[in-house]
């Protein structure tokens, strides 16, 4: 037993808590009186604002599946209802030889618009674009997260 | 390397693309083809028009509508008017129209009617419910995938919407207005190889800006409505928390606003824009700058 280390541990148990694993008696002496060291540490977090990340990884798949389902019962009850199905609408979209077929005529129209609103649209491209590249190059005022 | 061989071959190739806009008599290949057809065609612009005369090619308005008495062999393009059909009028082709309607033309357009207008808008009311119930599926599905792939981008991109929400509104809008006009241009050269590649290009970027920002104003309306604001909040939650449910909660919100009639319109177009404007104010939330400033190495 080194009775400096001892003296030690009793004046401030915290600071010399490494202190029980080499002596017996004062590990039978914490035990028998059964300290309980305070957290004392001041819980800052519960005092700030709450930070966008905190909780953000958690992910809620019984909200996910549970809407994804209310939403897919809803659609389905009116395309029974109306004799309907997802695959008719889509059917009735243009094809692919359609879309390019009308760009094709669109392109041709460009090029045979009346001089005024080919003028009109270089001049708007020129414009917009400037202003476009100038509010690209302002920085994101978000914090970080 | 960049400024000897990049910089003189970008310049290169801007002139030749002007050139090919300004001298539309360049084409070559296919296009042939393509322009003996169009010889016979006809473009209004800004006026109404009336077919009194067989067409032997298509026919196109922009800004106007048309009357159809008599025969058009090709197809009938109308954007912003109306196609009326009377007399012999008839379309050997498909009919495109957008910002009008067809009247009487049961019976009378050989090919097929296109509506460019939403999937929703080219159906019937009853199953325009139900379409756009299946669109708001996908973009339940879409929007949680993006988030379980990039939740930090998503959550950035969100708070930057709450942060400076004139700034993405007045982006997004400028942006739009800038995908159109350069679709424009690119249209220039669709009697060419790389008109439609570059149509292409541009729509692909265009739709995925618009998936991301719709993802990213998901997650801003969620967190306003739904968001905990204390941590006991948080901690007394077990389904409303986290980025994928306020994703889901944001969807969830505007796809019931969306069946607002004339509201729930401009509030989708409204939350597109945003979402636009803060995909391309965030860089897809990754925060980095779209410029790069250059300046000569110091020795």
């Amino acid at each position: 037993m080194n009775r400096e280390s001892c003296q030690r541990y009793l004046e401030d148990p915290e600071a010399n808590a490494s202190h029980l694993a080499e002596c017996a008696e004062c590990r039978a002496l914490a035990e028998s009186l059964e300290l309980k060291v305070e957290d004392r540490r001041p819980r800052l977090s519960a005092e700030l604002p709450l930070a966008p990340w905190e909780g953000a990884g958690h992910r809620s798949w019984s909200l996910v599946i549970a809407g994804a389902v209310v939403v897919a019962l809803i659609a389905a009850f009116f395309f029974m209802a109306t004799g309907s199905s997802p695959l008719r609408v889509l059917a009735n979209l243009p094809s692919a030889d359609v879309l390019i077929s009308t760009l094709r005529h669109i392109g041709s129209a460009a090029q045979n618009a009346p001089a005024s609103w080919q003028v009109i649209v270089g001049v708007l491209f020129v414009v917009v674009n400037a202003i476009f590249v100038a509010l690209l190059r302002r920085a994101p005022r978000g914090i970080d997260v | 390397m960049f400024k000897r061989v990049l910089v003189p071959a970008m310049a290169v190739a801007a002139m030749l693309a002007v050139m090919f806009v300004v001298l539309p008599a360049g084409a070559v290949g296919n296009d042939r083809a393509i322009r003996s057809r169009q010889s016979h065609d006809r473009y209004a612009f800004g006026h109404d028009t009336i077919i009194s005369s067989a067409v032997a090619g298509s026919v196109q308005a922009y800004g106007g509508s048309i009357d159809v008495r008599d025969v058009i062999d090709g197809d009938l393009l109308v954007f912003g008017g109306n196609v009326t059909f009377s007399g012999r009028g008839r379309v050997n082709g498909n009919v495109v129209y957008a910002g009008g309607r067809i009247v009487n033309g049961e019976g009378r357009i050989g090919g097929q009617a296109y509506p460019l207008a939403s999937i929703g808008g080219a159906a019937a009311s009853m199953t325009k419910t139900a379409v756009v119930l299946s669109l708001l599926f996908v973009w339940l599905v879409a929007a949680v995938v993006v988030t379980l792939a990039s939740g930090r981008e998503v959550r950035f991109s969100s708070i930057e919407i709450r942060a400076s929400a004139l700034h993405c509104f007045v982006l997004g809008l400028v942006a739009l207005t800038s995908f159109v006009l350069t679709a424009i241009m690119f249209s220039y050269l669709v009697p060419y190889l790389i008109g439609i590649p570059l149509l292409a290009a541009l729509a692909v970027f265009a739709i995925l800006t618009k998936i991301y920002g719709m993802v990213a104003v998901f997650h801003a309306v969620g967190t306003l409505i739904a968001g905990a604001r204390t941590h006991e909040q948080l901690a007394s939650r077990k389904w409303l928390r986290g980025d994928v449910a306020m994703v889901v909660v944001g969807v969830l919100l505007l796809g019931a606003i969306r069946f607002i009639p004339v509201i729930g319109a401009i509030a989708w177009s409204a939350a597109s824009v945003f979402g636009i404007g803060v995909a391309l104010a965030t860089k897809f939330g990754r925060r980095e700058p779209w410029f790069l400033v250059w300046r000569p190495a110091e020795a």
